[in-house]
């Protein structure tokens, strides 16, 4: 039956169903999607929310109790936030290797809400304006 | 089945095996040493979005995550 119909379907219409095919299966293996889907199982609802909406989430320190966004990013990308969620310090931190955004991610999280002031010594501390949000803001 | 996630450049790498099985166990247990000997974290999900970093292996965790050591940038 739907083989009949695959055989009925425009060729163009055909062409467009195995683009997509290709385009959703290659597009949801990529190290990329991986490393989203790996975070997204460990962030917890609300930071999972929140990094859907806007691309970033937020953290707790564990040893100062101070807030941390963390956008979408590999390299400068963590900022240490006041109550108005206004960007006070850069912190520059990431695993070693070649890692995807997501894992990135992932290890900052756990860093900073589980052993926040190692994590920090080791961090070089740069400008909040370094980049807008428009940078972080990127497609995936 | 307990899984151990080691982050990479592919995304990230299972290794599944099975707690009941003395065998896979040992083999887990030496993988959990040979990673964090080499600096990589270890930590496990404690609760939706709470994790702990844990020093030494659990052969009761469900899931083990290894990320590589953390350098300024």
């Amino acid at each position: 039956m739907i083989g009949a119909v695959w055989l009925r379907a425009p060729a163009r219409a055909r062409l467009h169903a195995l683009r997509e095919l290709y385009r959703r299966f290659f597009g949801e293996n990529t190290p990329d999607a991986r490393g989203r889907r790996l975070l997204a199982e460990w962030l917890s609802p609300a930071q999972r929310a929140q990094f859907e909406q806007h691309r970033y989430f937020d953290v707790i320190g564990c040893d100062t109790g101070r807030t941390y966004r963390i956008h979408y990013g590999t390299a400068a990308n963590v900022h240490e936030i006041d109550d108005d969620g206004r960007a006070m310090m850069g912190w520059c931190f990431v695993p070693s290797g070649f890692l995807v955004p997501g894992d990135v991610m992932l290890a900052q999280k756990i860093a900073l809400e589980t052993s926040e002031t190692a994590a920090l010594a080791l961090a070089n501390r740069f400008p909040p304006a370094t980049h807008t949000e428009h940078f972080y803001r990127r497609p995936f | 089945m307990a899984t151990q996630i080691v982050m990479d450049r592919t995304g990230d790498t299972r290794h599944e095996f099975d707690p009941d099985n003395a065998e896979a166990l040992a083999r887990a247990e030496r993988r959990f040493r040979e990673l964090t000997g080499a600096g990589f974290t270890a930590a496990l999900r404690t609760g939706p979005g709470e994790v702990t970093q844990i020093r030494s292996f659990d052969p009761t965790a469900h899931e083990t995550l290894f990320y590589p050591r953390l350098v300024g940038g």
